[in-house]
């Protein structure tokens, strides 16, 4: 019987702007068997950082270390016709392709569904692309930042009453992390499916659609009542704002129901201002916010940032604290729970990073490797896996073809 | 073919935006989902802005229609003894349970996991807490807005040398939602390999960090909290989103390396700038990126932002505006994909919805049905799935118990 909920499978994975790497991974840590096929040169992430001391090498990238943990690193030049064999090969035993080269590149690779699902029925393939595989802007060129755009989040943020300032990019390639995620659940759906019917099948993922799929209310706006929406969202209820502490640290204030911000106003030992008529109910203190924040603001100014979470806490009122890396890595909470992992990479030293955004209580999700060094396991999967001799390697190799 | 969850069916308890999030993937996905809910208890999103005129309702919401579609809905009041049995009936039928409550509120209302694994032993159940079951902090109330700050992103976002920001919107919300998803699909998987089912534990805390490898990462690497840099990244420039001509209007260009940048500066028809040694290489533009996002603004203050897209995109440089509602929902390209779902509902009749991120080739997946009105399904499921009597029916709604 399987220990983990993907073991057994075998993914192909190829890499250009960390949305592959992050499907790959959210498999490979519940036991999917993931081979990376990188060119010789390496997968971009490589190249990317954050580096120890800001000095850049392939192997101790800090966005590839994070996305690359329980993988096999192959190098293959699959441009080549013994390199396409090696893809060939690895394809007819693997259960799932996933990866990210753009449509027309991807066509000129030999990478388009058609051409890599060809005689192999069971296989899976999942592409993930800017902007889909048909349409207009299909090959439209795209980075994060420009996805956000396309797909209406940088729009949402950015901050009120500074016309000046620009809409903004949430940290991190979050396009990225969104469609991987997203390129998760459908290979899933697919791999669920082949369970019943024997097939694979082709799956494609837009990166802008996965962003505009979550824009909270604030697309609904427009068909519904034809209003276009501001940054930071539409904030259409009050309080939902940061104030500083007296320590320096920020607190997010947030009362969602009516009833929290009764509770609120206990905490609050009911001044004044929270009785007037503009501060009644949800919807007025957010036409009214710019007159009501100063008296908030000097509330909250009192307390320290700890002792103002643990009080409106206290009263079920669902404030947070603006962590930081190293509050989070000190958190009581979060040790109780296991969360964070510790991963002894050879090159960059051991590192406390996130663990398992989910625990199943029958099948566990693990880091097992740390990840690949560039070309680790040529020799593992070439030879042992698929059976090339030594001499066939060492002339791949030759060939700048592995 | 139908979609590959055709024949799974979900005991949907889930409200506000995380948890169905979540179950509307398995809808996408052809599962047939059964959100339980009760006028004792109204979901937050039934209640929020966008309705059709100003209106509020309990059906009106374009917030709720957006993340339920294809979903069914009964009254149920789960408070009662006599809910929570007939919650156990649905679950007994059913092959997933998703809650999103805070931690422990499923087991004190008596439909924990290992209540409900009585009646269906090889359930796959969900727990989509704020903070996880477990843990000091874990009877804490958590609502999506707040998640964004907790987990850490909002000290990571925002305009150099300014306040911690949030990023416009419960990004832990829909983030849980979509891992949530991958773990039920993960655990139907295994069981259907293994004839068990199991509970699944999620904190939207922790999936959220989970989004943030690269900031921990430079933590573990060199101590240092990465410091708040606007649109700025270290491994691109220009990498901004750059004001243009007319009110509040934008332009977002972001160049990977030289030839993208030459070739900026081709459509901008500047190429003095290409050669300025100020600008030749990336280390250049780092080291200089005042100006020369002072001279890329003054391009684009002259500039439409749709049109100057098209321009940059033709001379292979990446760039798009930042896109409004409107511009979204009038966008040719998402149209052209059939990305947005129209489908008649009840009471606000045909509005536009984001559709489905994913195509599917072989097991198409669909949004059959408008989000449902609050009890539309109460036919279906009481009397064809649970075969209650009219009078069983008659009694339940009199007692308030289907509500």
């Amino acid at each position: 019987m399987p220990e983990r909920a993907l073991d057994g499978l075998t993914i192909i994975e190829h890499n250009r702007t960390g949305a592959a790497a992050y499907a790959a991974k959210l498999m490979a840590d519940l036991g999917a068997e993931v081979i990376k096929l990188e060119p010789p040169t390496g997968d971009p992430d490589r190249y990317l950082g954050p580096f120890p001391g800001g000095e850049p090498h392939a192997e101790k990238s800090g966005t590839f270390l994070y996305l690359n943990c329980n993988k096999q690193s192959v190098t293959l030049d699959i441009t080549s016709d013994s390199g396409r064999q090696v893809l060939e090969s690895l394809l007819r035993d693997a259960d799932a392709v996933i990866h990210d080269v753009p449509p027309a590149e991807a066509e000129r690779l030999g990478l388009g569904s058609r051409q890599l699902r060809a005689g192999k029925e069971r296989l899976v393939t999942t592409t993930i692309s800017p902007f889909g595989e048909s349409g207009p802007h299909r090959d439209w060129k795209a980075y994060d930042l420009t996805t956000l755009s396309a797909g209406g989040w940088t729009w949402l943020n950015g901050w009120p009453g500074h016309p000046e300032m620009p809409p903004l990019r949430p940290f991190g390639r979050q396009s990225a992390y969104q469609a991987g995620v997203n390129a998760a659940v459908a290979t899933m759906g697919a791999l669920f499916a082949r369970l019943r019917t024997g097939r694979g099948q082709h799956v494609e993922i837009s990166a802008q659609e996965c962003i505009t799929a979550i824009l909270e209310m604030t697309f609904a706006f427009w068909p519904y009542m034809n209003m276009p929406t501001a940054r930071w969202g539409q904030r259409p209820i009050h309080p939902i704002d940061f104030f500083q502490c007296k320590d320096g640290g920020w607190i997010f204030v947030l009362c969602v129901e009516e009833h929290q911000w009764q509770r609120l106003v206990e905490l609050m030992d009911t001044p004044e201002w929270t009785q007037w008529d503009v501060a009644a109910n949800r919807f007025v203190r957010a036409s009214n916010w710019d007159a009501l924040r100063p008296f908030m603001e000097e509330w909250a100014s009192q307390w320290t940032t700890d002792e103002l979470y643990r009080a409106a806490q206290e009263k079920r009122i669902p404030f947070a604290p603006a962590s930081t890396l190293a509050q989070l890595l000190d958190s009581e909470h979060l040790k109780a729970r296991g969360f964070f992992v510790e991963v002894a990479y050879p090159e960059a030293r051991r590192i406390t990073q996130p663990g398992a955004p989910f625990k199943m209580s029958g099948a566990p999700w693990e880091i097992r490797t740390p990840a690949p060094a560039l070309g680790q396991h040529n020799e593992a999967v070439l030879g042992e896996r698929l059976g090339l001799s030594t001499a066939e390697i060492k002339s791949l190799h030759g060939a700048k073809v592995a | 073919m139908a979609g590959p969850l055709e024949g799974i069916r979900v005991a949907d308890f889930t409200w506000v935006w995380a948890g169905p999030t979540c179950t509307m993937q398995l809808a996408h996905m052809g599962a047939e989902v059964i959100r339980m809910e009760s006028m004792r208890r109204v979901c937050t999103l039934r209640m929020l802005p966008p309705w059709p005129d100003g209106q509020p309702g309990v059906n009106r919401s374009g917030y709720f229609n957006q993340y339920n579609q294809g979903k069914r809905s009964i009254q149920l009041d789960i408070s009662k003894p006599d809910g929570v049995e007939i919650a156990k009936q649905i679950v007994a039928m059913s092959d997933v349970a998703v809650e999103n409550f805070a931690s422990n509120v499923i087991d004190r209302l008596g439909l924990g996991y290992e209540e409900l694994r009585k009646v269906k032993p090889d359930l796959i159940m969900i727990s989509m807490s704020g903070y996880g079951r477990g843990g000091p902090e874990s009877g804490y109330v958590s609502y999506g807005p707040a998640q964004v700050p907790l987990s850490g992103m909002s000290q990571l976002t925002g305009y150099a040398g300014w306040q911690p920001m949030h990023v416009g919107m419960s990004y832990g919300d829909p983030n849980a939602g979509l891992h949530a998803a991958f773990a039920v699909l993960s655990a139907l998987f295994y069981r259907e390999r293994t004839g068990r089912g199991q509970y699944i534990d999620m904190s939207q805390q922790e999936s959220t960090m989970a989004v943030l490898g690269e900031g921990f990462m430079e933590y573990g690497m060199n101590g240092v909290q990465p410091p708040r840099n606007g649109n700025r990244v270290a491994h691109m420039a220009p990498h901004g989103v750059f004001m243009c001509a007319g009110e509040d209007r934008w332009l977002s260009i972001a160049c990977a390396n030289d030839n993208e940048w030459n070739a900026l500066c081709g459509v901008m028809n500047r190429p003095e700038l290409a050669a300025d040694p100020r600008f030749r290489t990336h280390a250049d533009r780092k080291a200089n990126e005042d100006d020369l996002e002072a001279e890329i603004m003054s391009w684009t203050l002259l500039q439409d932002p749709l049109e100057a897209t098209e321009r940059l995109q033709a001379g292979g440089v990446a760039a798009s505006p930042p896109l409004v509602n409107r511009e979204l929902a009038e966008d040719p390209h998402l149209a052209s994909r059939d990305f947005f779902v129209e489908k008649e509902h009840p009471e606000v009749g045909v509005r536009q919805h984001a559709g489905i991120p994913w195509r599917m080739s072989d097991t198409p997946c669909d949004v059959w049905r408008a989000a449902p009105v609050m009890g539309q399904d109460n036919d279906y499921v009481y009397g064809d799935l649970l075969g209650l009597s009219n009078g069983q029916l008659e009694d339940l709604k009199a007692r308030q118990v289907i509500y």
